[in-house]
């Protein structure tokens, strides 16, 4: 790792990160104080729903996500939520991590420093990855924070809200890595927010329609299930299959980037 | 027309990409449908949801278990993901320029500025209509294997027509900001800002009554998957803001880019 590399990337996404950061927590602080409400109304769902036959209510994903507790419903729409923005916040980073380089023409000036490339790869992935992780941090704040003013007389299931928020790691370094292969298989990206924007929004939408009846098949391969607040809040634990897929996808995409950054044939302006 | 060309060819790849993203939603989706069809004890799970939720996931109103209930019910997605890909076109169309540093080239063409937004514009537009008939041509795909009624398809047509609103709106906001912002990069960071802020408050304006007027803020809102099913139309009121907002926006671009100090 390179000192230098690493201060001055982490200082130009410095800002970016405080408004990413600052996105997020606007997101639970708009969302938590619903809870009391919808609580209330969710009681009365919930009478009803025990005169269904189980099988049912397991086919829907009923019994898994019970919105009347603190944990169901933090799970259910503020993490879900979150976990949008931190998608899209990390396949940003991922994308535009080497590729800026390239379509802002200071690719030149990097490269000839005597510093290897996989030393630039390394600095410019931590610098992110510091980053992420201090949005990581605001979330984890302000979770605890709009959980404990918000949650009125209800008991919190705390292990399933640490749950959900330890996951954020793995998942942000998922949308990072697959981000940052991507932008190193094509030739050339040249506006980053497109491709992060349909990484980040194109898993959530395909992961839409998982909870519904019916074969799980495709949606496996969007990070919103491997990481569905729904399954960890019911079981009380992570999916391990799917994480373990999850995390071999970001290893292999991790390698797969070095290999291909150091044999990369970089334009330098003409 | 070369310009208009040119940005065609340019903007095709991503075309192709956001009509893989709709492919999978819909081949999931239908998938999904196998186990509701004809299923009337899910209806009765459903009608006992709370409101709340039913309102916040746009499900209520619809009968899950026939194909125009769980189109209904796929608008919303159709809508957030015609949304993020006109937004992104309009505002990368007119920014890139800056970005690739090729705008001294574009702009000592032959061709007023007012031209070559126009141009541009149109291009993005075509790439709009577009992926609102691949979207539409999937949708039927998927369908046939449930034998679709007449009502089925008029429904589905109403539906298209009202994401391609949804689309035109986002478009002339991307294309006011590429326009507009001195720093291309802003252009961008702007147009996510919107809509993740819009389609937030598209979920909470339905959550809590006192929140309803949030819809007249956030056009994911303004055609209603329930309402365009039970009325056979899209509501006139929203239609009108929708053209005022594609009208307010377009004009200020045209106003914008002509007289802006271009970065260089």
């Amino acid at each position: 790792m390179n000192k230098n590399i690493f201060r001055h990337e982490f200082r130009i996404k410095f800002k970016s990160v405080v408004y990413w950061s600052l996105g997020v927590m606007a997101v639970i602080f708009i969302y938590m104080p619903f809870f009391p409400t919808f609580a209330d109304q969710i009681d009365l769902f919930n009478e009803a729903l025990a005169n269904f036959p189980p099988e049912l209510r397991t086919a829907f994903g009923l019994d898994n996500a019970d919105l009347s507790t603190v944990a169901g419903y933090f799970g259910g729409f503020v993490f879900l939520f979150t976990q949008i923005i931190l998608s899209i916040q990390a396949a940003n980073y991922g994308f535009g991590l080497v590729s800026i380089d390239e379509s802002e023409l200071t690719a030149d000036f990097l490269l000839t420093k005597p510093v290897s490339r996989t030393q630039i790869l390394t600095s410019k992935l931590l610098a992110a990855f510091a980053g992420l992780t201090l949005t990581n941090l605001v979330v984890w704040i302000s979770s605890l924070a709009a959980i404990s003013l918000f949650r009125g007389d209800h008991v919190v299931e705390w292990r399933a809200v640490f749950l959900l928020l330890g996951s954020i790691v793995i998942f942000q370094l998922f949308f990072l890595s697959v981000g940052l292969v991507v932008s190193l298989l094509v030739r050339r990206i040249r506006s980053v927010t497109p491709y992060a924007m349909g990484l980040g929004f194109g898993a959530y939408v395909l992961n839409a329609f998982s909870g519904m009846l019916g074969d799980v098949k495709l949606e496996l391969i969007t990070p919103f299930k491997h990481f569905d607040p729904a399954y960890i809040i019911e079981h009380g634990a992570y999916d391990m299959p799917l994480i373990v897929l999850n995390i071999g996808v970001t290893l292999v995409s991790l390698v797969a980037s070095y290999w291909l950054y150091v044999r990369r044939d970089i334009a330098a302006v003409a | 027309m070369n310009i208009f060309l040119r940005e065609l060819r340019a903007n095709l790849k991503s075309l192709i990409i956001w009509s893989v993203i709709m492919g999978l939603l819909i081949v999931i989706a239908a998938g999904k449908f196998a186990a509701y069809e004809g299923n009337p004890e899910l209806l009765a799970i459903l009608d006992s949801m709370p409101s709340a939720m039913l309102d916040a996931f746009s499900l209520r109103a619809f009968n899950l278990t026939t194909l125009s209930g769980f189109f209904g019910v796929m608008f919303v997605y159709f809508g957030l993901l015609g949304a993020i890909a006109a937004a992104m076109w309009g505002s990368d169309i007119i920014s890139k320029e800056e970005r690739d540093k090729t705008a001294e080239f574009s702009l000592v063409l032959p061709v007023t500025r007012s031209r070559l937004v126009t141009a541009k514009a149109l291009a993005a537009l075509v790439n709009c209509i577009a992926f609102v008939l691949i979207t539409w041509g999937l949708s039927l795909v998927a369908a046939q294997q449930y034998n679709p009624d007449q009502a089925f398809y008029e429904f589905l047509a109403l539906e298209m027509q009202a994401m391609l609103t949804i689309e035109l709106i986002f478009l002339a906001i991307g294309l006011l900001l590429g326009c507009a912002l001195k720093q291309y990069k802003r252009s961008s960071a702007i147009a996510i800002s919107i809509i993740l802020a819009t389609y937030f408050m598209s979920i909470l304006s339905g959550m809590q009554e006192d929140l309803d007027f949030l819809k007249y803020f956030t056009p994911f809102k303004y055609f209603d998957a329930g309402k365009l099913f039970r009325t056979g139309k899209m509501d006139g009121t929203f239609l009108l803001i929708s053209a005022v907002i594609i009208v307010v926006s377009l004009a200020g671009a045209y106003w914008s880019y002509n007289r802006r100090d271009l970065y260089i």
